[in-house]
């Protein structure tokens, strides 16, 4: 509730259209007892037998209240559902700014699709209720006073009866809703339930027919269909008698003004005239009452929504700017590792522990290990995508003492699954840039990357699309994007995360001279599979699968020496030759 | 339209507001359920009886002892007598309408359910009977929404479509009817402003779906881009360019907000245009009305029973657009249901299909030729036989067609060219369950299903016993994976057994295999590496699952390769070698070398 409230504070931003949206939302109502009173009169007097002449102005008034309640119409919904769009986009914006803030551990422990629905299921359940069901519901409530007032004037004692039904609607309202809310759950869960069996078969559907399993699965299925169905139709049983008590009172309703409005005529205190009266507000009165009630049923999932919304909103990431972080000026490339230790959120043991080197500024790192070594952690450490215990020093300063920014703009970082936006090949590129580049740039870094060919094939050329709605690249094609985007930003530090791996040998011989040539003097650390990849590195780090340093050297220092880099070298050279079959 | 082809335009179906084709074959699935769809009919006439007959009960009393009185014809004793009696038939019919509207809900729902259910269920069933080649060209996640949201569809087309829109145009028809008798004039000018109100309804019926169309595909872009964003959050820190993609995300989000901007100015304006429509019917009666009633022509009662009426016809009119939409909707999820209702697998039991052989049998590969794309074959001229009792290993490189062969010994696909036969018979003679049932099978990724264990291991098979399956926990090494989890046998495993190991998922779909018995084993050995105490387990069990049976491996295991009585070596789809172990590496051919590189230590 607290919650809400506060969620409450955004839409206060459009102050105006809520004011002149509530102040409609009245109006209308006013309007419309308006249009029924002047209906009431024309009729009272012709029943008294006055002569139809009057009917002109009464008529020029009937289509004024009307003109008035169309122009209030629009307003309410227009002022007050565009407000609440404002807010939904408003949201929007700030969950995705505190998303793509959020340290990568709690990316790590969320499930995409769970974000995705905050962004909209939920922030449409908070709109809901806080914009369009608030607003209706308080406005609409405005009515009955005003209403009752009028009809008391004609009849107290109709008035007074013709409450109660009213009243017990919303008690009837009340005491329904926990069973059309558990009904609903109970729905959802079975639908849940539904497509969750379909998705389990239709991904193992090798499993299911390899055991000819289609009929016994198909009947499991129907099941769970069945319970669907079952849940549905008590649903609607639910959702029934709902129905059932809200116009079995509005039609009581009916049956006291009838009754008690007919012995007013009959003692002469009520004209027969007022009967329409009686019976339209009475009509329009229920409105509201009914809004109130389907804004009850909006209020429990409204609630949910808004925390899971405050969990990412209110969520402090992990890594950010120390207090009085300095940008760190002059760094010249070299890095430094003091028992630089680092265990994931919820993990049992060290995906890295106790490392120390030095990464000396110009030379080129290589890091290799089993698969699980934690060479990848190794390389988001460079950019302090985690908090490590330890000490990590860039260029002599203490990485945890600098501002993330001035940390990461000197990195070029390539990523080991080649991410790249369902873009243009040009912005993917400029990604890496501070400023979108030139064409002239463009195809200087489309040639050190070896891909100015392949690009040059495409009649699009740089603006080519990738990915959805554009062209596939091959794994190849993905990778040396990548190399593109890190080199675009011109950076003192080189990071690839076997980022060689879908290249070709050739190729991937004719990239390194480029990236020599054009990384001229920047640092250069390698983490790869393939052991070739870092053969000609100055230091190779050979992680174990319990992320420690096992062995250090160059290649043929690691070769000599035997162990686990030694096998796998010897390994790798026979499959190369195996391949060439 | 054959299993093979491929659909992309499945998604993309439109749907008409009404398709005649589609109505007759929805109607056949609506026939076994025809008395809950009489019934539902008979609710809407009765609630329509009763709301006539309650505005009719008005005009006579109004009319009747109220009036009488009023005009000195009737004492006020009597007129209070005839009221009362007035007030008791109309208590009457309010119950009436009350019971029937809880009916209204409840048994139009049911109608819609029940139906649902039966389409549900046999597209799912049929679904399943489809082609391997069919599930891998199409993404999971659209075939779940078939059996969910298009059925769902379906569902709204039975309850809040078709029998209202139908029922709602009779009573529309009615109303009309009912009030040229009350009042002909009245009744004309209703008449001629219904167009109007028609007009407009259908009118916002277009402008919302489009509306509606825009505001989803922007709202796909904006969490397309989203879900990217998070997949490559990594590369967006890295970058440092988190303000970068938020800007993005604000420039889709504008156009989102537009979009929805717009079609509220639409729905902000049709209230107002069906209310101020109304009004203006309202104002025109009131003007005829009126001096009718001065005159006497027209009786207050009948202008009250009349002012009802017309409250009761403008609402089927107002909502007719919506059921338009509603209709388009579901017409479209019948044409993308029905379009797989009608796909044919091209792997299906022949007419009179052959018995499967009970036990023992050869399995024959005839110069069996086999592309996934034609042009581009995986397999060429491949022959060689199973003996009965024999274990044949699969040996070669990535992408030499091992997993082909499996799928084509258990008829996931047939050969293009040359045949697999059992017994001397051509697979093809065979219904693929009953083929298939006869086997082990075990794949390199098993999928255990959300379930018990027992229900795993099982998979509904007749005939397997508690012993039976405590055997096969024992000779798949399993017993204590099974016996460490809360509830043994009967223990719920999460979806895909995600709460269980690599190497315990591998050992139960091993025990899975081995609770049917089967004759022949079809086994693509697991590649993921495991530690070497469930190493140790793994080699066993897979001793102790060949054992005795005719079984196709593709082997990665040293162990499963030595132990087997002939190993096949592939390359690029074509057998180069054959042999025993000792004969092949004696040989120094493409084995040998496959073998010092594949299985010279642990670590592979």
């Amino acid at each position: 509730m607290r919650l809400l409230v506060r969620f409450y504070g955004r839409f206060l931003r459009y102050k105006a259209r809520l004011a002149i949206g509530f102040a409609a939302v009245a109006a209308t109502r006013v309007t419309d007892i308006a249009i029924t009173l002047v209906v009431g009169e024309a009729l009272n007097r012709l029943k008294a037998g006055e002569a139809p002449s009057f009917l002109p102005r009464l008529l020029a008034w009937f289509a004024a209240w009307g003109l008035a309640q169309a122009l209030f119409s629009f307003l309410q919904r227009w002022c007050v559902v565009s407000a609440s769009r404002f807010v939904e986009a408003e949201l929007k914006r700030d969950l995705f700014a505190k998303l793509a803030r959020l340290d990568f551990g709690f990316h790590d422990r969320t499930r995409s699709g769970d974000l995705v629905s905050r962004l909209t299921s939920d922030v449409e359940a908070v709109r809901m209720f806080l914009g369009p069901g608030l607003m209706f519901a308080l406005g609409g409530l405005v009515m009955v006073p005003v209403t009752l007032v009028m009809l008391a004037r004609r009849e107290p004692l109709l008035t007074l009866v013709m409450a109660l039904p009213l009243s017990l609607m919303a008690l009837s309202f009340k005491l329904l809703y926990g069973r059309l809310h558990d009904a609903s759950l109970a729905v959802q869960e079975a639908a849940g339930d539904l497509s969750h069996g379909a998705q389990e078969n239709f991904a193992g559907v090798r499993v299911v027919k390899g055991y000819g399993r289609e009929e016994h699965q198909a009947a499991r299925f129907a099941e769970v269909s069945r319970r669907n169905r079952d849940d549905q139709v008590r649903l609607a049983r639910a959702r029934g008698l709902a129905h059932a008590l809200s116009t079995g009172t509005s039609q009581v309703t009916f049956v006291v003004i009838l009754l008690l409005g007919g012995r007013a005529i009959l003692d002469g205190r009520m004209g027969i005239g007022d009967a329409l009266v009686f019976i339209d507000l009475t009509m329009k009165l229920f409105w509201p009452v009914l809004t109130l009630g389907w804004i009850a049923g909006l209020y429990p999932r409204a609630v949910a929504s808004a925390q899971r919304i405050e969990e990412v909103l209110g969520r402090a990431p992990a890594i950010v700017d120390p207090p009085g972080a300095r940008a760190l000026t002059g760094f010249d490339g070299s890095f430094r590792f003091e028992g630089v230790s680092f265990t994931y959120p919820g993990a049992a043991r060290p995906a890295l522990s106790g490392l120390d080197f030095e990464v000396p500024a110009g030379s080129v790192l290589g890091v290799v290990g089993p698969t699980g070594s934690g060479k990848t952690t190794l390389l988001d450490l460079f950019g302090r995508l985690h908090a490590a215990q330890g000490t990590l020093r860039m260029g002599g300063e203490r990485q945890d003492e600098l501002t993330l920014a001035s940390i990461r703009a000197p990195l070029g970082y390539v990523p080991q699954d080649s991410f790249l936006f369902s873009d243009t090949w040009r912005e993917n590129v400029n990604l890496g840039a501070d400023a979108p580049l030139s064409d002239e740039r463009l195809a200087e870094l489309a040639r050190i990357a070896c891909l100015d060919e392949e690009l040059a094939r495409f009649e699009a050329g740089y603006d080519l699309r990738i990915g959805e709605r554009g062209v596939t690249l091959s794994g190849g094609q993905r990778q040396r994007t990548c190399i593109a985007r890190a080199l675009a930003r011109e950076p003192q530090v080189l990071l690839l995360d076997d980022a060689l791996s879908a290249v070709d040998t050739e190729t991937e011989a004719r990239l390194v001279r480029h990236l020599r040539a054009a990384g001229a003097g920047a640092t250069v650390v390698i983490a790869a599979h393939r052991l070739s990849s870092v053969r000609h590195a100055d230091d190779i780090l050979v992680l174990s699968a319990d992320g420690r340093v096992a062995q250090t050297g160059t290649h043929d220092e690691l070769v000599a020496a035997g162990g686990w880099y030694a096998d796998t070298w010897a390994r790798q050279q026979q499959r190369a030759e195996l391949e060439e079959l | 339209m054959s299993a093979t082809d491929q659909d992309p335009a499945e998604e993309l179906v439109q749907g008409k507001a009404f398709d005649l084709r589609l109505f007759l074959r929805l109607m056949e699935w609506a026939r076994p359920h025809a008395w809950q769809f009489v019934v539902s009919l008979l609710v809407l006439v009765g609630l329509f009886a009763a709301q006539l007959g309650g505005a009719w009960l008005w005009r006579l009393t109004l009319d009747g002892p109220l009036e009488a009185f009023h005009d000195g014809r009737l004492p006020r004793a009597e007129a209070l007598r005839e009221l009362y009696r007035y007030v008791a038939a109309y208590a009457g019919i309010v119950l009436a309408y009350s019971w029937l509207s809880y009916f209204e809900i409840a048994q139009l729902g049911r109608a819609g359910q029940v139906v649902v259910h039966d389409l549900r269920s046999a597209l799912f069933e049929h679904m399943l009977r489809l082609d391997l080649t069919w599930f891998d060209a199409r993404p999971t996640g659209s075939l779940v929404t078939r059996v969910t949201s298009d059925v769902e569809n379906l569902a709204e087309l039975f309850t809040s479509g078709l029998v209202v829109l139908v029922f709602d145009l009779a009573k529309v028809v009615v109303l009309i009817v009912l009030l040229f008798w009350l009042d002909r004039e009245l009744a004309l000018v209703v008449t001629a402003f219904t167009p109007v109100l028609i007009g407009v309804s259908l009118l916002f019926r277009g402008g919302a779906r489009r509306g509606f169309r825009e505001v989803r595909a922007h709202l796909a872009k904006l969490n397309g881009y989203l879900q990217e964003v998070l997949s490559g959050v990594r590369v967006v820190q890295m970058f440092h360019r988190e303000e970068r993609v938020g800007a993005r995300f604000a420039g889709l989000v504008e156009p989102y907000l537009a979009a929805n901007l717009r079609t509220l100015v639409l729905f902000a304006l049709f209230f107002p245009a069906i209310g101020l429509t109304v009004l203006a019917i309202q104002g025109a009666s009131l003007w005829f009305g009126g001096h009718s009633l001065a005159t006497g022509d027209l009786a207050y009662g009948e202008f009250v029973q009349f002012w009802f009426y017309l409250a009761m016809l403008v609402d089927p009119i107002r909502d007719l657009g919506e059921r338009f939409n509603v209709l388009q909707a579901a017409f479209a999820s019948a044409e993308r249901v029905f379009r797989i209702l009608d796909t044919r697998p091209a792997i299906a039991a022949p007419e009179g299909p052959a018995p499967v052989p009970p036990r023992g049998g050869d399995l024959v590969f005839e110069d069996v030729g086999f592309a996934y794309v034609p042009g581009q074959p995986v397999l060429e001229e491949l022959s060689f036989r199973i003996d009965a009792g024999e274990t044949v290993a699969l040996v070669g490189a990535t992408g030499a067609g091992k997993s082909t062969i499996v799928n084509l010994a258990l008829r996931f696909h047939d050969p293009d060219v040359g045949r697999v036969t059992l017994d001397g018979v051509d697979l093809r003679r065979f219904a693929p369950p009953a083929l298939r049932a006869r086997s082990g099978l075990v794949l390199q990724e098993d999928f255990l299903f959300e379930g018990t264990v027992r229900e795993n291991l099982l998979m509904g098979r007749a005939g397997i016993d508690d012993a039976a399956l405590e055997r096969a926990l024992d000779a798949s090494c399993a017993r204590d994976v099974v016996a460490r989890l809360d509830g043994g046998l009967d223990a719920r495993l999460t979806e895909r057994g995600a709460t269980l190991s690599t190497g315990e998922r591998q050992l139960l779909a091993i025990a899975r295999a081995l609770a049917g018995d089967p004759e022949l084993i079809l086994l693509d050995e697991a590649t993921a590496n495991v530690d070497s105490a469930t190493e140790a387990r793994i080699e066993q069990a897979t001793k102790n699952l060949l054992r005795g049976r005719s079984a196709l491996v593709v082997a990665h295991r040293l162990s499963t390769v030595r132990g087997a009585d002939r190993i096949l070596v592939l390359h690029r789809g074509r057998l180069r070698e054959a042999g025993t172990h000792a004969e092949l590496l004696a040989r120094g051919g493409l084995y040998a070398r496959l073998y010092a590189l594949q299985f010279d230590d642990a670590e592979a």
